[in-house]
């Protein structure tokens, strides 16, 4: 196959990329990868970042709000994470949320923790999970007007509000 | 409870260990490539103060105050990983009495427990494991996300935070050439396998690393299944093929595996990588039944015992170092 840049010289680099649902593909020769910027300078090609962006197709930068890129806690930056594949510490998941969200699509089976948590914050957490949950299937059930279903979620929630109140 | 190199276990003429670990992170801290020094210490006193009431016996080892040999034995035991032996930063390991617990501090992550038993001991080590994460919590305080659970520096681990990992010994699987077909199978099941000495499916001595990728939005009862699924047909899979390969090559096999007992007994210059070739054979050769007299046990403390840092002590060359270790394996398995 012939590079798809110059046109004249056999391609060694096939790229494909993801970006919002639109694939491209790119067939570049040697010397055209280079002066396009697909190889790094003398940075393997095969560092934990470059692996995760190849299979995660993170959202272009501009889809970033420009005011979030930069952690305030750790100074990570959005380049800094898309090129190492690493946070730099809690509140980035918050910083990154859009980014993180979508990554965790491409690389787990779901973006929900369904496993345990121990200590004080996780059994706060399993509470408040677990009330949502309630929430839900009680909405769920007046929608399909399964009233009987529905009171005794009410009433659950309910109990479950008190305990948590004192 | 033995230590995980000088034991056999269940099924282990194939599982040669399990592990399990888990990585945790401390609330409001930066994660350690973004922490600083003092906080770095100040991370591992935390972790030192969590333990101290816990009876497990455990022992502190900072990684900046041992020497680089200290540090490489350290991972040839895999208490620690290679990472964690070139961080720059304070950090420490604490492992327990018994060697079965190991806890490294300030690796990627703020903690990494792991739980290691010779064998297949899945259930075992993560129970162990657990145990230890549920006590530390109490006086640690972790951090949590609503929604996706305990937070890591890499999102390959977010959520449980859990790791699991078979060294597994598959040399008919190999032989008959359907490791490949069979990993990438597996890769689809979300479980990663790797060459455990060299890379892929040419790891020597036929030794795998057999892990789960999938850390969120599973629970861990779920990741385990899964694992142990696997793993045993991965099990019933390499005992069909050895007793296939025994019946199609019979003496010839036989006469292979009886010559690597008798080089082990004799040689008296030994390769790492000729060693684990010669342990394959042997290690098959005990689960023919043709071989009663080394047991696996001794293979696996050898392994540890003779890798380079183990037998590096005033030892600059190779040649001594081979010889040393042909030594060592004469005097464990009797000539």
């Amino acid at each position: 196959m012939l590079c798809t840049n110059c046109k004249s010289k056999e391609a060694v680099l096939h790229y494909k990329q993801i970006v919002n649902g639109k694939k491209s593909e790119q067939h570049l020769c040697a010397e055209c990868a280079n002066a396009l910027g697909y190889t790094g300078n003398g940075e393997s090609l095969f560092d934990i970042g470059s692996i995760l962006n190849d299979f995660i197709s993170m959202p272009s930068a501009h889809t970033v709000n420009k005011t979030v890129a930069r952690c305030p806690i750790c100074s990570t930056t959005y380049d800094e994470f898309k090129r190492t594949g690493l946070l730099g510490c809690d509140k980035c998941y918050d910083e990154f949320e859009a980014i993180v969200e979508a990554s965790l699509a491409q690389i787990q089976p779901s973006t929900t923790h369904k496993g345990s948590l121990c200590g004080e914050a996780g059994e706060k957490i399993r509470k408040e999970n677990e009330l949502n949950e309630l929430k839900e299937n009680l909405k769920k059930a007046i929608i399909d007007e399964r009233y009987e279903d529905a009171a005794v979620l009410r009433d659950r929630i309910k109990k479950m509000e008190e305990k948590e109140n004192g | 409870m033995a230590k995980w190199y000088d034991d056999s276990g269940f099924q282990s003429d194939i599982v040669l260990s399990t592990r399990v670990r888990l990585a945790r992170n401390i609330k409001d801290i930066p994660f350690p490539r973004k922490m600083t020094d003092e906080a770095a210490s100040a991370v591992v006193d935390m972790v030192e103060q969590s333990l101290s009431t816990m009876n497990m016996g455990f022992s502190r080892t900072d990684i900046l105050s041992v020497s680089p040999l200290e540090r490489e034995q350290l991972v040839e035991k895999r208490f620690i990983s290679p990472n964690l032996a070139r961080q720059k930063k304070p950090s420490a390991v604490f492992i327990s009495g018994d060697e079965s617990v190991s806890i490294m501090v300030n690796e990627e992550d703020h903690i990494r427990m792991q739980a290691i038993f010779a064998g297949f001991e899945c259930q075992k080590a993560y129970e162990v494991i657990s145990n230890v994460d549920s006590y530390m919590a109490k006086n640690l305080n972790y951090a949590v996300h609503q929604k996706y659970g305990y937070l890591t520096s890499c999102l390959t681990n977010v959520g449980t935070g859990i790791r699991i990992s078979f060294m597994m010994h598959l040399p008919a699987i190999c032989k008959a050439q359907v490791a490949d077909s069979l990993f990438s199978a597996m890769g689809k099941l979300g479980v990663t396998v790797r060459g455990m000495y060299g890379e892929g499916s040419k790891a020597s001595g036929y030794l795998f690393q057999i892990s789960n990728q999938m850390t969120l939005g599973v629970n861990e009862k779920e990741i385990t299944d899964r694992l142990n699924d696997v793993v045993n047909q991965l099990i019933a899979k390499e005992r069909e093929l050895r007793s296939a390969l025994h019946k199609r090559e019979g003496l010839s096999l036989e006469d292979k595996i009886m010559r690597s007992a008798g080089i082990l007994k004799t040689s008296r210059l030994l390769s790492t990588k000729e060693m684990l070739t010669l342990f394959s054979n042997v290690r098959f050769g005990i689960s023919l039944g043709l071989i009663d007299d080394i047991e696996p046990r001794v293979l696996n403390a050898l392994m540890v015992e003779t890798s380079p840092a183990h037998l590096a002590y005033g030892r600059d060359n190779p040649a001594e170092r081979d010889a040393e270790r042909a030594r060592m394996v004469r005097t464990r398995i009797g000539g």
